[in-house]
């Protein structure tokens, strides 16, 4: 509704600048300076030069339409053609929706009447069925949009045209009523009574104000009735939820749909290393209650991640990663690396549910045995891993508060790997204290380096999905953040005594 | 205006590679500013700490500020340098 009250600035554009001045003096230097930004290296000076030769093309346009209508006055005479009557507004309704959905621009069809009306060559009357029928046809170009798009697409679709049919209903059975507020408005603002360029601006602006009075009050009821027209789909956790192929037409749509199917795949993910550990996400409160959930563990815990991997993760990686191959072949640069990025997101999500995988072997083996140290150090395994997601979704939730996000991360990098030193130590000490045998030791180890690989990766795949973007501030930010040797040198300095 | 002072100004309105120096080096310091003041907002919680564990969170988060400002610091003097070339 708001966009179609502010496409009528056209008209008033078209009509008071475009037909009162000789606009074609203006068009030349618009375009000469346009095509002159054009050529600039500027991304904000090839953008003013686009607008001012849009502009410059816009004014032409408008001067010839003017003087070939003017031309035609005498040769043909098209007011003969007139219709008064029912009849005339009906035949001229449909005429303005077959032009538009002709030339795909209710825009063009308003320049064509208001011109014509200008110079005499259509009546006041039907220009009017020729406003109301091109804001009809208007709709077709979102129709045919949503005929590929999803469920809201196509909801939108048909609100704009039960919106824009509604009100030309209207607007035809009130038309006298219309025409005669059009002509107290246009005495109010000054305009002549025989101006009817100029009052057929306003009733295109007062025909969409009425649409706006008329469906504000019943938006509700509006989205109940479309929402049991389009049913959507129940969406399915383990299923792509935002791979459209309408997507697919433009880079952006492409990278923005692969991202947020990318955390759909990392809350999958992220699902299964916790219930692998008998936790949930909504035990991800603070460090005390993770702690007190993993402490009331009933063991074994049985969870098969094998059959939790082919239900929540294959289908959806899969997609993933058919949708970035069909989609990224003649892209720039910076759409393809993002894919890249993307894809390598995906990639270690899945090495990380494969890494508790095989943690999960021995920690279910150990934490239903009789050796309390072995107990306590994978409970601390269990711990770490679920306090490092946590720490992982405050980070994608403040997102929009953190000033440097990049670089807070090395903070918790350098935690991942004092965490690992700390581990290592403390088997060691059980080890010599023979309060774990020799093979428990290794066991723990080896898990302990693959709790750090599922940190790692899981660390990896939420630094592309929740703070890499392409501004100058994240490349710079990028630029400082230290690398896996320092922070090693930071976690050994601070360690020693 | 002498002519000359106004086609240099012109030349670098439209000299797209300058801006975006001159816009990198101010997002740079912008940057820096940010970890100074992270660094004094954790040094202070450092000072009010006797938790062991904090205390060692707390220094390796210094540490990690001090290693970015320094990296950052020498940035941002390669640019000035290229930026006087």
């Amino acid at each position: 509704m708001g966009s179609n009250l502010g496409t009528t600035t056209g008209a008033w554009l078209i009509a008071g600048l475009g037909l009162k001045v000789d606009i074609a003096t203006y068009a030349m230097p618009l375009l000469v300076f346009g095509v002159l930004c054009i050529f600039q290296n500027s991304k904000q000076l090839k953008g003013i030069g686009y607008i001012l030769s849009g502009l410059g093309f816009l004014l032409l346009g408008i001067h010839y339409m003017k003087e070939n209508f003017e031309s035609f006055e005498n040769t043909i005479n098209l007011a003969s053609y007139a219709m008064p009557g029912v009849k005339g507004l009906l035949i001229y309704t449909a005429l303005g929706a077959i032009a538009t959905v002709i030339m795909q621009s209710s825009h063009a069809t308003m320049l064509l009447t208001i011109t014509a009306v200008s110079v005499h060559q259509i009546t006041y009357d039907n220009a009017l069925a020729l406003v109301i029928g091109s804001n009809i046809g208007t709709t077709i170009t979102a129709i045919i949009a949503a005929l590929g798009a999803n469920t809201q697409g196509k909801r939108l679709a048909a609100s704009h045209l039960l919106i824009n049919l509604f009100t030309g209903i209207v607007a035809l059975v009130f038309i006298e009523q219309f025409a005669v507020a059009v002509d107290i408005i246009s005495a109010g603002l000054g305009i002549g009574a025989a101006d009817n360029a100029m009052k057929l601006a306003a009733f295109h602006s007062l025909f969409n104000l009425a649409a706006v009075v008329m469906f504000i009050p019943f938006i509700n009821q509006q989205a109940l009735f479309l929402e049991k027209l389009f049913i959507e789909k129940r969406s399915n956790m383990f299923e792509p939820k935002y791979l459209d192929s309408s997507a697919m037409d433009f880079p952006e749509t492409v990278v923005e749909s692969v991202k947020l199917e990318s955390i759909h795949l990392y809350d999958n993910a992220i699902h299964i290393i916790l219930h692998t550990f008998g936790l949930h996400k909504r035990d991800l409160k603070n460090s005390e209650w993770i702690r007190q959930r993993i402490g009331q563990n009933k063991y074994p815990i049985e969870y098969d991640i094998d059959a939790s991997y082919e239900k929540r993760i294959k289908g959806i990686y899969s997609a993933i990663i058919a949708f970035i191959s069909q989609a990224a072949f003649t892209w720039q640069m910076t759409q393809s690396s993002k894919l890249s990025w993307l894809r390598e997101a995906n990639k270690h999500l899945v090495e990380a549910i494969k890494d508790t995988k095989h943690l999960q072997k021995n920690w279910t083996h150990f934490s239903a045995s009789s050796n309390t140290a072995a107990i306590n150090e994978y409970n601390e395994i269990a711990y770490q891993i679920a306090w490092h997601i946590l720490q992982i979704e405050a980070i994608r939730h403040d997102s929009d508060n953190n000033e440097l996000p990049l670089l807070s991360l090395d903070a918790l990098k350098a935690t991942i790997q004092n965490d690992d030193m700390q581990l290592n130590r403390t088997i060691e000490i059980l080890i010599r204290e023979r309060k774990i045998s020799p093979e428990t030791g290794s066991s723990l180890i080896n898990d302990s380096a693959y709790t750090r690989s599922i940190k790692k990766n899981l660390l990896r795949a939420a630094e592309t999905l929740f703070l890499h973007d392409n501004t100058d501030k994240a490349g710079i930010e990028q630029q400082l953040t230290l690398n896996e040797t320092e922070i090693n040198g930071v976690v050994h300095t601070v360690d020693k005594p | 205006m002498k002519i000359e002072k106004l086609l240099h100004k012109l030349h670098a309105f439209f000299d797209t590679d300058k801006h975006k120096k001159r816009l990198h080096i101010e997002e740079l310091r912008r940057i820096l500013l940010e970890l100074k003041k992270k660094e004094r907002k954790i040094a202070d919680r450092l000072s009010e700490v006797d938790d062991i564990y904090l205390i060692k969170q707390y220094q390796t988060e210094l540490e990690i500020i001090w290693l970015q400002r320094k990296k950052g610091v020498a940035v941002l003097q390669q640019l000035k340098q290229r930026k006087k070339k």
